[in-house]
């Protein structure tokens, strides 16, 4: 059976049900978007479908929502905490990663497996098994018996222990996924570039790293949308009291708790604005985001 | 081989321990300290910049210096020690970060609520009986039936049905697929917007309760007129409803007829309106990653098996039925799995929409709650044993069906 060859009353019934599901999952973002360019006693006064329907909609558009929530309310600021934890929190795990799948690929060590085991392990622990004593360790360090291992940091509610944190989370998965990745490289490649007398860093940096791109893509697309939509590490680490140090979802959830809050024009236009980038990323490099998602399933 | 001297034994010891717990640890404490400093002294805007561009690359310092170390260790022991190198950084932050913390949080479980005397079982006892978190677990077994179930069927209907387009299957497919892009805060402030409940006589804004106040010929949405309240809305109209304070079926109709009778509506009667409500967002984002999984498994079963089905004339559900459904069963489990351990680590939601109130609760927030709310470490560990001991045998029965079926 070719895909084309199908029953002819398959055909409108199964586009019904797609369009209808589509239009579901469309839906809700529709009368958010359009309501986000209206202007805040507008939205108040009447309902989106309704101005739509009275054309009222169209005589009222504006960008006032987002200039007040980009700039008064300081979103803006936000918006580059936000940068400046994700593009570490990327680039740091990717790093460390892709050189432990090297090895765990290409060379040869005692407890290679073993080793290898305990990073598969450490997948199922949930992210809420950390958090209490990381909080503890970056605040006192740890103590065993008497001795100081690692020394008071008091680094809490600053950027380094947000990138620590994601490194931390996302290892397991990257050492994995581009472990898998390397072993799928030819071989015989990497041997005979040894056999050349090319140095291992020579050979990762030249021949590994480049051939593994795509895979490394996956997983940095994946990475950066999971740190950038992250709320609970941002949440605990950088804290939401200090205004200086909210990203954009903890800035945005002040905006979005409350039962009765009335701010809907900023609720609006800065869910909007955080929504940008992820899908700029994730359209642009759908190639790459949707494998990385997948492959991301298994992420603690 | 030759046999290596004492001295030179040593000197390769050495360089392995350097290599796999002091290098990395200097690096953590470099990097931590510097930052730490640096967040003091420069403005923020600088520290935005030098995060970015030096936070980023300081890793590359680590492996740099490890490489520099290695050229003095002898030729032949350079290979291994280079091993160690290149895995000792990620097994070092998987150790401090993952397996200590969560032997740490097992046993801080135990512990009162500043972490520092024991107090046996207190914490779990009252895990099992607080009615707060009885309602917590309740929620989270809603969650987990709820989202898993509507995710999969949902996600097994576009991606069955979509495959079978001529054209047009990316386009559904990823319509589906983009609230995964999502932040969770962002989809929440989406559904919010739809549950929105404002007290009359104001407009209903939020789309369900707009159409439940306008339903009829005599009922209207709009009850202020410039600035005048002109209540010509008829008393039979249906009343604005706040969709997540609704803990029950109380105030609506449903919830009325079903007022007395046996323990089917007494069991309807106290279904917890809010919480599902709230965990329709979640089956929002995610259904297109099951979607998108599934249809990839279904791309993969051989045509010549479905035309079988076809020239024996089963009709289309009964392919779905009987060839679709078995062939990618590992998959839906896969999937199915994956669900669970996202829906028993769900946060996000909650946090924004009701701060874990009005019974809707999960133990995620829950959590976090007695961490950072109630200062509770000892019943804030407790919880995350929890969340963990339900996620182990989930993964574990995955893992020992993966293994099974490969050595098959």
């Amino acid at each position: 059976m070719t895909r084309n060859n199908q029953k002819w009353y398959d055909k409108p019934f199964t586009k019904l049900i797609l369009i209808a599901i589509a239009i579901t999952w469309i839906f809700p973002i529709f009368g958010f978007l359009l309501s986000s360019f209206r202007p805040p006693e507008a939205i108040k006064r009447t309902s989106w479908w309704e101005s739509l329907y009275t054309g009222e909609y169209w005589t009222e558009l504006t960008l006032q929502n987002y200039s007040e929530v980009f700039f008064a309310e300081n979103l803006s600021r936000s918006f580059y905490n936000s940068l400046a934890i994700t593009i570490p929190s990327t680039i740091i795990p990717i790093t460390i990663a892709a050189f432990a799948a090297y090895a765990f690929a290409f060379m040869d060590f005692r407890g290679k497996n073993f080793l290898f085991m305990m990073v598969v392990a450490s997948m199922i622990i949930p992210l809420q098994m950390s958090l209490i004593p990381l909080v503890q360790l970056f605040k006192s360090g740890i103590e065993l018996g008497g001795i100081t291992i690692i020394p008071a940091l008091d680094i809490n509610g600053t950027f380094v222990a947000t990138w620590f944190a994601h490194t931390g989370f996302g290892l397991p998965l990257a050492t994995f996924l581009l472990r898998d990745f390397m072993m799928g490289l030819p071989r015989s490649v990497i041997e005979s570039a040894k056999i050349d007398g090319a140095s291992n860093m020579t050979t990762f940096f030249k021949l590994v790293v480049p051939l593994s791109i795509s895979g490394i893509a996956a997983f940095a697309t994946f990475q950066f949308l999971w740190v950038y939509n992250d709320f609970l590490v941002a949440n605990v680490f950088l804290g939401v009291y200090k205004p200086e140090n909210l990203v954009v979802t903890s800035h945005m959830s002040q905006i979005v708790v409350g039962l009765f809050g009335e701010a809907w024009h900023l609720r609006l236009s800065g869910a909007v604005i955080s929504m940008i980038v992820p899908l700029i990323v994730f359209f642009s490099l759908q190639r790459y985001s949707i494998r990385g998602l997948i492959g991301g399933a298994v992420k603690g | 081989m030759k046999k290596l001297t004492q001295r030179e034994k040593l000197f390769n010891f050495g360089i392995s321990v350097l290599a796999l717990g002091a290098f990395p640890l200097i690096w953590f404490l470099s990097q931590a300290i510097l930052f730490r400093e640096l967040t003091e002294i420069v403005s923020r805007n600088v520290l935005v910049v030098i995060g970015i561009i030096v936070g980023s690359s300081f890793v590359f310092l680590l492996f740099n210096g490890m490489e520099r170390l290695i050229r003095l260790a002898p030729r032949e022991r350079r290979d291994s020690l280079e091993a160690r190198m290149f895995a000792g950084p990620s097994l070092f932050m998987i150790g401090l970060f993952l397996f200590y913390p969560a032997i740490r949080t097992i046993y801080l479980s135990f512990k009162d609520r500043y972490g520092k005397s024991f107090n046996g079982v207190e914490n779990y006892s009252w895990a099992f009986s607080d009615t707060e978190m009885l309602v917590t677990i309740r929620n989270q077994i809603v969650w987990l039936v709820f989202v898993v179930f509507f995710t999969l069927l949902i996600g097994l209907i576009v991606g069955w049905l979509s495959d079978r387009l001529n054209k047009g299957e990316a386009f559904f497919k990823s319509i589906v697929f983009m609230p995964m892009a999502i932040s969770a805060v962002g989809a929440t402030a989406i559904f919010k917007f739809i549950y929105e409940y404002r007290p009359p006589p104001l407009t209903q804004i939020g789309i369900i309760n707009g159409i439940r106040v306008s339903a009829g010929e005599k009922c209207s949405n709009n009850r202020i007129i410039e600035g005048v309240l002109n209540d010509y809305a008829d008393p039979s109209c249906n009343r604005a409803i706040g969709w997540l304070q609704q803990r029950d079926l109380s105030n609506l109709q449903i919830g009325e007829t079903l007022e007395s009778g046996g323990w089917l509506s007494n069991l309807l009667v106290n279904f917890p309106l809010n919480t599902v409500l709230l965990l329709v967002i979640m089956i929002w984002a995610y259904t297109g990653f099951a979607a998108v999984v599934f249809s990839a498994g279904i791309k993969a079963i051989p045509a010549d098996i479905m035309e079988a089905g076809q020239i024996d004339g089963a009709s289309e559900i009964r392919i779905f039925l009987s060839i679709v459904i078995p062939y990618i069963k590992s998959t839906i489990i896969v999937v199915g799995t994956y669900m669970v351990v996202t829906v028993l680590k769900a946060f996000d939601i909650i946090y924004v929409s009701t701060r874990g109130d009005l019974e809707t609760n999960l133990l995620a927030v829950k959590m976090l709650d007695e961490f950072s709310k109630y200062r509770n470490i000892g019943r804030s560990s407790t919880v995350a044993v929890i969340i963990f001991v339900c996620v182990i045998p989930i993964i574990l029965g995955h893992a020992l069906r993966e293994k099974e079926s490969n050595s098959l």
